[in-house]
């Protein structure tokens, strides 16, 4: 099968995507395997906490190897697309500030913080536009969860 | 991007100066008080919740709500009042894996979720003590046969349960511990799954709380054997209890009781005190309690405190005889 | 036969009643939000209505609670046809081809065979409950911890038939779902695993945080930032609803789906999104053109929606032909049962006829409700697909976060979509599928607790497995199955060999 990127060919050759993949779950089924030491095994007639994760980590282990090494001929890590990175982390923080404000600063006003976040900055909307969503949605979802459905939302500092 | 900037600055003065700002505190209550049930809607704690907030909104004129906090068998709910604001507004309905929970984090060198001296009890609504059912076609006619069973086949006779130091397995081995037998224990994920269990006829026993299995007696699915209580059941009077039976340490009640933060000012819990003696006596919580079967057992201020302190050494000390499982 | 006819009148007359009607009604229109809305699950919405239902009779508040349950059924389609969100963890099955459908054009189609295919299978189960509910409730009783175990490492196996691309991958998927599984406490000894001292993962990572963040959140952090949007071909009304061809194509799945679903529905204990992924890797064996499965196969969606539904009416056959809470949403049924004072019971269906077949009745019309509602309701929606991307990811992500906080009001369920959000953003880069993640979250507590409380049972032999009838034939069943496509891998890695030969030898 003809490698895909003819430039990166053979720096590529090394850091293929399944290689780093199949590198990453390996490295997490050792770390696993690691974490359960301090659970008792037990013995197969009465297994006891680290068993099944231990066995399973294990699993996971070889199935990693496995897409390491049969990992050559995929492309390269160069190849793959993460054009939005930029984007997705953004997105990414809005909701992490969302996570961290939902019950400090109470959810409305989370909400409207967040999406005024992703649609004016992120999104480079219109001011105006990004306002009036902003509040529509935080006020509304509120609305429809906290007085009609009566889930209770958090109320923050403001009463928000 | 200046001009952006002013309008979004304006936005957000104007939704603060639009909302209202919580005024000035007066009398007690003035904001909807949150009662936390720390199991999942259907279980005993939320079925007693429910009726206790509707008759105490009406005795404080005030909404009281709610809310199911669920989590690691009860200790998410009664962590997040543990440490919530000592205002009043947040109360627990708690079971007694109250006491068992710290128990078992000890035990496991962990640090405790919360310490049963987090908080202040307000006041017991209900104490059902648990019964030993068995599959009907079990040959076991009273408790002594189950006793004597198995005592000449230790670890041959297994009991289902709501969770590994839960409050039915805590029943089980009050009864172990006293009766000086050994049981086989199958741990469920939760009352339901227990009950599943001994009606499917895959364990022999089951401790569990008397109205679940009520129509499961009447129907003739399972028998039940003795009571861990200190009186009969009422809708089973011909069921011993195991203190009649001669096991005075086999006392067990699955109760449910209202608690608040520990810094809780006096004022108050006096305050709140009163209103659940007075939601209590209120006609359509006791018509409610009626049709779950379960019986108000009402105990308050140095009553209660009692009971819980003894109830809880009772616990801790079975917890810590259980100590850790080792497989 | 004619004694059943008759119950069913005075079943019917109970629930063509015109309050009773109006509750059913209402539950319905509530579950079907509910399920739409990203997260909250039925279990959400029978919980928060409870409360509701204290002041009314006993057959117009389970009528209701029983409308909210089905009715999310239906509505957890609709999200995950349009948005690849699962409206509610059942429905993740749908997230795949729904999704693929949707971007095809054929998102009217999509929606449209999900209804059907959802009031199919609730009205044949509903029969099913109402002439077979004593015998197969008495067969479900059957069901313990050995055979649990057997069918859910069935189950497991079913992985074995979902991959789409490399077997290795998709066993490595589940395997880490299937870790991920194991944190929380240890239901056997006590132990917390893998918590670090956050009390809230005490129960898990939880199904609902990871479903919508593996999912939904994973998607929107991929789409958002490309340069040209994807294009979701804007279908005309004409192509609304599905051609002949396309229900063709599911009315074997529907009925395949609606029997298999109804099955693993009434074993209690099991979780509907077992129903919907044997489903789906059924089909996916059954299929002749099995490589359409997640590009818009129509069979991917109408399966799965048949099986979660009648799911959803087989968890009532152990409710209410014995009073054994099946799961914790007919739990919570069966509490709404004893708080109106109606105990639930193996004598229920002989002391309250009315509430038994009234109940049935209000089934087949609350599902012919639904239909009624949701088939109008295609076109409205998919309208919403489109609302530019840039307005629509921000509402998607607010009711995500909504949804997943609002099921236990916790923050660490938002956390936890947002770590599965992340997870699933690369994955997707390093084309892994997701899908085996989440039934692997959701059946390692369930097959570990299941293995360990049979050892318990037995005191360590696992002879215990074959001595079981249900068990053994299960077991036998499986290991049959993983020797029939094993056969099949080493065929096709012979032929691989042969390739790779016969390649080089035309390279050369």
């Amino acid at each position: 099968m003809p490698s895909a990127s003819s430039g990166s060919h053979k720096a590529g050759r090394t850091l293929t995507v399944d290689r780093v993949a199949g590198g990453g779950l390996a490295v997490f089924a050792v770390f696993v395997l690691w974490q359960s030491r301090a659970l008792p095994l037990g013995s197969l007639a009465n297994p006891g906490p680290a068993y099944m994760p231990m066995a399973l980590a294990t699993l996971l282990l070889a199935a990693g190897l496995a897409i390491a090494i049969l990992g050559r001929d995929t492309p390269g890590v160069g190849s793959l697309g993460f054009g939005e990175w930029r984007h997705a982390v953004a997105i990414f923080g809005a909701c992490a500030f969302a996570a961290l404000g939902l019950e400090r600063l109470g959810y409305r006003l989370t909400i409207f913080l967040a999406l005024l976040f992703l649609l004016g900055v992120v999104e480079r909307k219109r001011p105006v536009v990004g306002v009036v969503f902003a509040v529509g949605f935080a006020a509304g979802t509120y609305f429809l969860f906290d007085t009609l459905l009566r889930v209770q939302l958090p109320r923050g500092p403001f009463g928000l | 991007m200046a001009a952006a900037l002013r309008f979004v600055l304006l936005a957000v003065l104007g939704v603060l100066v639009a909302s209202s700002l919580a005024g000035a505190q007066d009398a007690f209550p003035s904001r909807p008080i949150t009662i936390v049930a720390p199991f999942p809607p259907g279980g005993v704690a939320d079925l007693t919740a429910r009726p206790v907030a509707a008759a105490m909104e009406k005795v404080l004129k005030s909404p009281v709500g709610v809310v199911n906090k669920t989590g690691a068998a009860g200790a998410v709910g009664m962590q997040s009042v543990a440490v919530a604001k000592p205002d009043g507004y947040t109360l627990l309905l708690a079971l007694s894996s109250i006491s068992i929970i710290p128990e078992a984090d000890k035990i496991f060198d962990r640090k405790p979720a919360f310490t049963v001296d987090q908080f202040a009890p307000i006041a017991l609504i209900s104490a059902d003590p648990t019964v030993l059912v068995v599959p009907a076609d079990k040959p076991w006619k009273s408790a002594r046969d189950f006793i004597e069973d198995a005592k000449n086949r230790p670890g041959q006779i297994s009991f289902s349960s709501s969770g590994i130091y839960g409050t039915l397995h805590m029943a089980m081995e009050l009864l172990s511990h006293g009766a000086g037998i050994k049981l086989r224990h199958v741990p469920h994920a939760g009352a339901g799954p227990a009950l599943t269990a001994i009606l499917g006829g895959h364990v022999d026993a089951l401790a569990s709380g008397p109205a679940v299995v009520l129509p499961h007696i009447k129907a003739g699915k399972l028998r039940a054997l003795a009571g861990w209580g200190d009186k009969r059941v009422a809708a089973l009077p011909d069921v011993p209890t195991f203190k009649e039976l001669g096991y005075p340490d086999a006392e067990f009640y699955i109760w449910a009781g209202l608690f608040a933060p520990k810094a809780t000012p006096e004022g108050v819990l006096t305050r709140l005190r009163s209103a659940v003696r007075d939601a209590v006596n209120d006609p359509d919580f006791k018509a409610a309690m009626d049709k779950l079967e379960t019986p108000i057992a009402f105990k308050q201020g140095e009553e209660f405190q009692r009971f819980f302190d003894a109830d809880a050494r009772r616990l801790a000390d079975g917890v810590r005889k259980v100590g850790r499982i080792a497989p | 036969m004619l004694e059943t006819l008759h119950n069913l009148a005075v079943g019917f007359s109970v629930a063509l009643s015109p309050s009773v009607l109006l509750y059913a009604f209402v539950g319905c229109v509530i579950g079907t939000l509910v399920g739409v809305l990203p997260g909250v699950g039925p279990l959400a919405g029978i919980s928060l209505l409870l409360p509701a239902t204290f002041g009314m009779d006993a057959t117009r508040a389970i009528v209701m609670l029983a409308g909210i349950y089905y009715g999310a059924m239906y509505g957890g389609s609709t999200t995950s046809i349009l948005m690849r969100i699962p409206g509610e963890a059942a429905s993740v099955m749908t997230c795949i081809d729904g999704y693929a459908m949707a971007r095809k054009g054929r998102a009217g189609a999509a929606l449209a065979i999900a209804a059907v295919g959802s009031y199919v299978a609730g009205t044949v189960s509903v029969v099913g409950l109402m002439l077979l509910a004593p015998p197969l409730a008495a067969f479900a009783l059957r069901f313990g911890p050995p055979e649990y175990f057997a069918l859910l490492l069935f189950g497991l196996l079913v992985l074995a038939y979902m991959s789409a691309g490399s077997m290795v991958k998709s066993l490595a998927m589940a395997v880490l779902g299937l870790l991920l599984g194991m944190v929380g406490i240890d239901q056997m000894s006590g132990y917390f695993r893998f918590a670090y001292g956050v009390v809230e993962l005490g129960d898990g990572l939880g199904v609902v945080p990871v479903a919508v963040g593996l999912f939904g959140l994973a998607e929107i952090l991929a789409t958002a930032g490309q340069a040209v949007q994807p294009k979701v071909i804007e279908p005309k009304l004409r192509e609304l609803l599905p051609s002949r061809a396309e229900w063709r194509e599911a009315a074997g799945p529907i009925g395949r789906g609606t029997v298999l679903g109804f099955l693993v529905g009434i074993i209690p204990g099991s979780a509907h999104i077992i129903s919907s992924f044997v489903s789906y890797a059924l089909e996916k064996k059954l299929s002749r053109r099995p490589q359409e499965f997640g590009h818009g196969a129509v069979a991917g969606v109408a399966g799965p929606e048949s099986a979660n539904n009648a799911a959803t009416s087989g968890a009532f056959v152990p409710m209410l032909a014995l009073g054994v809470p099946s799961g914790p949403i007919p739990a919570v049924m069966l509490a709404a049962m004893m708080v109106h004072g109606v105990s639930p019971g193996p004598l229920l269906i002989r002391q309250q006829p009315e509430l038994f077949w009234g109940f049935v009745a209000s089934m087949y019309v609350g599902n012919l409700v639904l239909l009624i509602l949701n088939l109008p309701l295609v076109g409205i929606f998919v309208n919403l697909l489109r609302v530019p991307y840039p307005y629509l990811y921000p509402a998607i992500l607010t009711f995500s976060i909504l949804g997943v906080y609002a099921v236990n009001g916790s923050v660490v369920d938002v956390w936890i979509m947002l770590g599965m959000g992340v997870l699933g953003y690369v994955l997707r880069k390093l084309s892994f599928e997701t899908a085996p993640i989440v039934l692997g979250v959701v059946l390692a507590p369930m097959i570990e607790l299941a293995l360990r409380q049979s050892l318990a049972m037995s005191d360590g032999h696992y002879g215990i497995f074959f001595q079981r009838p249900i068990a053994a034939t299960l077991l036998v069943v499986g290991l049959g199955m993983m020797l029939l496509s094993l056969r099949t891998f080493i065929r096709r890695g012979l032929d691989w060999r042969a390739r790779m030969a016969l390649a080089e030898k035309g390279e050369s």
